[in-house]
């Protein structure tokens, strides 16, 4: 069972391992850069939020960032370059896997590469940051960063299946996903919104992504709406991206 | 019949266009077929279909005593497949692309790796195992997809233009190597190339339009379109006064003329005794029958119109 999606991933993590320090290098330097003109070059102008130095409060909202971003990029890239530069997705096809092996396995690359990468940057920000965090804050914020990134890997799948030219997945990030991440208070606190727009806010499966996180990383609780949301929306992205390819490569 | 591949009255639709029309065939086991047709006549949909890659709009296909339709992955279990383009990963050596391909099989490292070997072996691949398809030339590309599709020793091979793009000699190599396998499988073959045809198929169809139009032997598809009546004539001198002849000439189908060598068509084997009567001998250096080829066939069944 699952043969294909495990081969598939074996495939992913033996050529993610063959380039890992580059892809390092590039994915740490962006959330790294945030980090360090935010949290420590405004720290002097900005005020704590809720009581919790803006160098912490950003933390988690960029290691999240970090996660799902790279989750979203190795699977719609992934998608699209198996699908449509290399043609593998037609080999894969005629051997005895089934759809689902190839959905799966392509979106635990994703999920995979999320979180080595999310856990690169958390280990740089953590060594920069006096503060530590509990073990157990650890584990509940990993449970966010598990779904969220499996549902940006879902995302990003959908998104490589479905879309043909390269630069529309480049324009698909910075329409709809950064926005998204960014509206979801990675830089500020929620209750900056309007209160007509905060219910709309805290319905998006990105806030209760990032805001769930921070939560559970600093305080070690568990928003059960945030977490409900999550669920769900990673129960829905799945099944929405098994049925779009399957549809897809039918075409 | 004994038959590896069973076709049974198979279309297909895209966006009401017909690409294959209520195609029926069996391919006996053990024996090399050649699907021939222009650009669009609808053999690379078949293929799909026959290798589960597309759902036929109506009617089924066996292969192997699977279904497509209700046995996809047991289809896929039998069958090795060869596409048109070297759809190689480029980040995997030439060894993990084939260990890549056995994993997909559910085979076992202690199987799998001296399948490979050997299979390197014969393709004069071994040397360059651990170097990445890129490096490769288009011949040694061809190879690898080649030997990829025979990793898990598949009982029916498709081979969707195998040699396009690849020079005189890989082509050779190529055949040799397609010739060496027919005692252990099936071969489905589509290609350009009726030389290919010709020397590899044991059965040919040529279709067109997503339908049949002939099926036989290589030979018996040359003696069907032999009409016996396109000769090859050269005149020593007063070609000039001939060619006014042959114009007169009622049996005369048709005439081209390269100097004093005329490629005549006569309306049938019966002209060619009128002929020779009024132009008599005295100038006529040499006359030969045209031999038809397989590309003559081709040809005539599906018309000279480029496609697109």
């Amino acid at each position: 069972m699952f043969r294909g999606a495990i081969s598939i991933w074996r495939r992913d993590m033996l050529v993610l391992r063959r380039s890992i320090v580059s892809e390092l290098v590039s994915v740490i330097a962006y959330p790294l850069t945030l980090y360090l003109a935010f949290g420590v070059g405004l720290k002097g102008y900005i005020s704590d939020v809720d009581g919790i130095p803006y160098a912490i409060f950003i933390a988690p909202g960029l290691i999240s960032m970090t996660a799902v971003n790279a989750a979203f990029d190795e699977s719609a890239w992934s998608m699209w370059f198996h699908r449509k530069v290399q043609r593998t997705i037609e080999e894969y096809r005629v051997t005895p896997i089934t759809v689902y092996d190839i959905v799966i396995g392509k979106i635990f690359c994703g999920f995979s590469h999320g979180a080595i990468k999310g856990i690169a940057v958390a280990l740089v920000i953590f060594l920069l940051t006096p503060f530590r965090f509990q073990l157990l804050h650890i584990l509940t914020y990993l449970f966010f960063i598990f779904f969220g990134s499996m549902i940006f890997s879902c995302l990003g799948t959908i998104c490589g299946t479905i879309i043909d030219k390269p630069e529309n997945i480049g324009r698909m990030q910075g329409v709809v996903i950064v926005p998204l991440i960014f509206m979801s208070g990675i830089f500020f606190p929620l209750s900056s919104y309007p209160a007509a727009i905060l219910p709309f806010i805290n319905s998006l499966p990105t806030t209760a992504i990032f805001e769930g996180a921070r939560r559970a990383l600093l305080s070690g609780s568990i928003e059960y709406a945030y977490a409900l949301t999550i669920a769900a929306t990673a129960a829905i992205v799945f099944a929405l991206a098994v049925i779009i390819f399957d549809r897809k490569i039918e075409e | 019949m004994n038959s590896a591949i069973s076709l049974q009255s198979i279309s297909k639709f895209f966006n009401g266009l017909q690409a294959v029309k209520d195609f029926s065939l069996d391919v006996e086991r053990g024996t090399i077929f050649g699907l021939l047709g222009p650009n669009g006549a609808g053999k690379t949909t078949l293929i799909k279909i026959l290798t589960t890659l597309m759902r036929p709009t109506s009617g089924d296909a066996v292969i192997g005593g699977y279904s497509v339709l209700r046995e996809g992955k047991s289809v896929r279990r039998i069958i090795g497949v060869v596409p048109q383009e070297n759809n190689l990963d480029r980040y995997l050596t030439a060894r993990e692309n084939l260990v890549l391909h056995a994993r997909m099989h559910g085979i076992r490292a202690g199987e799998y790796n001296p399948r490979i070997d050997r299979l390197l072996e014969l393709t004069g691949l071994t040397g360059r195992q651990h170097d990445f398809p890129d490096t490769f030339s288009g011949g040694m590309q061809r190879r690898l997809v080649a030997i990829r599709a025979l990793v898990h020793n598949p009982l029916v091979l498709f081979l969707d233009e195998p040699t396009t793009g690849l020079d005189p000699q890989s082509r050779r190599a190529l055949w040799d190597y397609i010739q060496s396998l027919r005692t252990t499988m099936t071969i489905f073959l589509t290609t350009h190339y009726m030389d290919e045809a010709d020397a590899l198929c044991d059965r040919i169809v040529i279709m067109d339009h997503g339908k049949a139009l002939v099926d036989g032997t290589a030979a018996q598809l040359k003696e069907a379109f032999a009409h016996a009546h396109v000769y090859e004539l050269e005149f020593r001198a007063n070609s000039d006064r001939y060619e006014e002849i042959l114009r007169t000439l009622p049996f005369v189908a048709h005439f081209g003329r390269k100097g004093n060598r005329f490629r005549l068509e006569l309306a049938d084997e019966e002209s060619l005794k009128p002929l020779m009567d009024r132009i008599g001998s005295a100038d006529i250096k040499g006359i030969c029958l045209h031999e038809p080829s397989l590309e003559d066939v081709f040809i005539g069944l599906t018309g000279k119109k480029v496609r697109e």
